[in-house]
């Protein structure tokens, strides 16, 4: 009995640092939050006015001067969330199997391929910025291989036909790097008699790729694709920092719109919708995985 | 030239493209950083035409880069310092340690991957209004460490599962107290995954934007993404100077991962395969 108590106050023990600062951080905001999201506040009048539903009704399709725009975002945001985590399965499950299939200069590749997510931020960003101007070096590229019909000479952000993808195109560049890592590891923990018996068995190689290699890395991809999933509902760092929803909202997403409803509204009661975008982001963060979840257990 | 050696050459092919594509926007950066404000407005060459350490020079004056190297190592510092020790406590408690509600506990922590920054955002800078923290550096530090909680318990508590559990019983039959298995036997079978999780909390808190943007108002706090920004938000832009001071805030951090590659590689091992 005595060593039991001993053993269950260790545990309390050691995890009392981590459930005290998510009292003090995580219960408390939540909560508040939670709260606000009912209530109409400018963040200087003293006390909330509750409001109920009616945050999220507005925001929904009440109010006609936020719905289409949140209608918008959210659409934008079903763009990213959908083709960055596609495109970065796309591109890193291949270049996995072709860097694991190579001999020379693996680690070296290995590295470089990562540098991405090392840089990636606001440093990154301006410098894609710079390179996507008008006359910055994609267009001049494109125009030197006699592609000038395909350059944007208001530059790939500033167009409005572009800017969405474009930043689609550099969310996967910056997400590619520690899928291939994660490939990479996936591979190499495949047991290669597998392969070999395969093989002997007169696969070819395309047909252990298919039949063999792929389906077991399913685990991995799943991963990807939900941590994707997640990343590209959560972040908005880069639409913020490379076109801040420009331009005219092209590349508007929802949490952009939960920053500005937050942060740049002036005295305008917005705090209350701010926070009620927040949590319909958050049901759809929930939803968005367990669909995933889903359709990834069906695959398998 | 036989099928397999075709194959080979293109497989190398495919890989150096993909290479350069990763290096692009950091090459650039390079390139700009020795070009002159001439230069760089004619900015379709990549080798700077008269190579000039100028522009670096300038932008390292021009900006309190001192200062903001300072605040940087200090949020970036004390983050994963906290989180190292806070999870790593706790993950030890969830991965061996059998004890009312540790099951529930861990499941909240990684339920938390679920609720986005930007919906405690708003919260999370009022309530620190209340408390005195907003715009210091402890302001940012708690956010910080409390927000990568779901991923660190994760592979944390996966990786001390790893560890044989013979090892742990051995030493509590020698009488080794609990916080003892820990360092002695748990922690240094686990090193890798530490340096995977030290990583993956350090680049993102460098490169972290949003929240010390509201946050922080006194200039001397702020953090290198703050003091970039500086040089972009005035109306002409001067991309050399922009480029040279993204080249000066992002060495430190490849020259950090250089030197913990390999751990971090493992780390990553041992976490999917746990």
């Amino acid at each position: 009995m005595a060593t039991r108590w001993k053993e269950w106050l260790t545990g309390w023990a050691f995890v009392f640092p981590a459930v005290a600062l998510f009292a003090v951080m995580g219960v408390y905001t939540i909560g508040s939050g939670l709260a606000l999201s009912f209530a109409s506040w400018n963040g200087f009048t003293p006390n909330w006015i509750w409001v109920g539903l009616e945050n999220y009704a507005d925001l929904l399709w009440a109010d006609p001067s936020l719905a289409p725009a949140v209608r918008r975002a959210a659409w934008n945001t079903l763009h990213v969330c959908v083709a960055v985590p596609l495109l970065t399965v796309l591109i890193s499950l291949p270049l996995a199997v072709t860097l694991n299939s190579v001999r020379r200069l693996r680690g070296l590749l290995r590295s470089v391929y990562f540098l991405p997510y090392v840089t990636t931020g606001i440093a990154t960003y301006y410098a894609w910025r710079y390179l996507l101007e008008p006359e910055g070096s994609i267009n001049l590229m494109l125009r030197s291989a006699g592609l000038g019909s395909l350059a944007r000479p208001q530059g790939w952000l500033a167009d409005p036909s572009t800017a969405l993808w474009t930043l689609i195109l550099i969310l996967v560049w910056s997400a590619v790097p520690t899928a291939t890592l994660l490939y990479l590891t996936g591979l190499q923990a495949i047991d290669p008699s597998m392969v070999e018996a395969a093989r002997i068995d007169g696969a070819a190689p395309r047909q252990v790729l298919r039949r063999i290699i792929v389906p077991l890395l399913t685990p991995m991809t799943a991963g990807i694709v939900l941590l994707g999933v997640r990343d590209s509902l959560h972040g908005f760092q880069i639409f913020l920092i490379m076109t801040n929803g420009g331009p005219g909202g092209h590349t508007s997403v929802l949490a952009l719109e939960t920053y500005e409803l937050a942060f740049f509204k002036g005295l305008a009661p917005t705090l209350g919708l701010s926070s009620a975008l927040g949590w319909l982001l958050f049901a759809g963060a929930v939803l968005l995985t367990l669909a995933n979840a889903r359709l990834l257990r069906r695959v398998r | 030239m036989t099928a397999a050696r075709v194959a080979k050459t293109a497989a190398y092919a495919a890989l150096t493209i993909y290479a350069v594509l990763s290096l692009y926007p950091f090459l650039w950066m390079v390139s700009g950083a020795f070009k002159t404000r001439e230069e760089i407005l004619d900015g379709g060459h990549l080798i700077p035409r008269e190579p000039t350490f100028d522009t670096i020079v300038t932008t390292w004056n021009q900006l309190a880069f001192v200062d903001y190297f300072r605040n940087s190592l200090i949020v970036t510092g004390l983050t994963v310092l906290g989180v190292l020790v806070v999870y790593s406590l706790a993950s030890y408690a969830f991965a061996v340690l059998r004890f009312p509600g540790a099951k529930a506990l861990y499941w909240l922590f990684v339920a938390l991957l679920f609720v986005p920054g930007i919906t405690v955002l708003l919260p999370v800078v009022i309530l620190e209004n209340r408390l005195g923290l907003l715009g210091t550096h402890m302001g940012l530090v708690l956010p910080f460490v409390n927000g990568t909680a779901p991923l660190t318990v994760l592979l944390l508590t996966a990786a001390y599962r790893s560890v044989p559990k013979e090892l742990r019983e051995a030493a509590r039959a020698d009488g080794a107290s609990e916080a003892r298995i820990f360092l002695r036997v748990h922690l240094p079978l686990t090193r890798p995954a530490h340096v995977t999780i030290a990583v993956l909390t350090a680049v993102p808190t460098w490169n972290e934007y949003v929240l010390s943007r509201v946050s922080l108002n006194d200039e001397s706090l702020y953090t290198l993404p703050l003091g970039l920004e500086s040089l972009i938000s005035g109306t002409v832009v001067r991309y050399n100077e922009v480029l040279a001071a993204s080249l000066i805030m992002v060495l430190p951090v490849i020259a950090l991962f250089a030197f913990l590659q390999r751990y971090f590689v493992n780390g990553l091992v041992g976490a999917v395969k746990g």
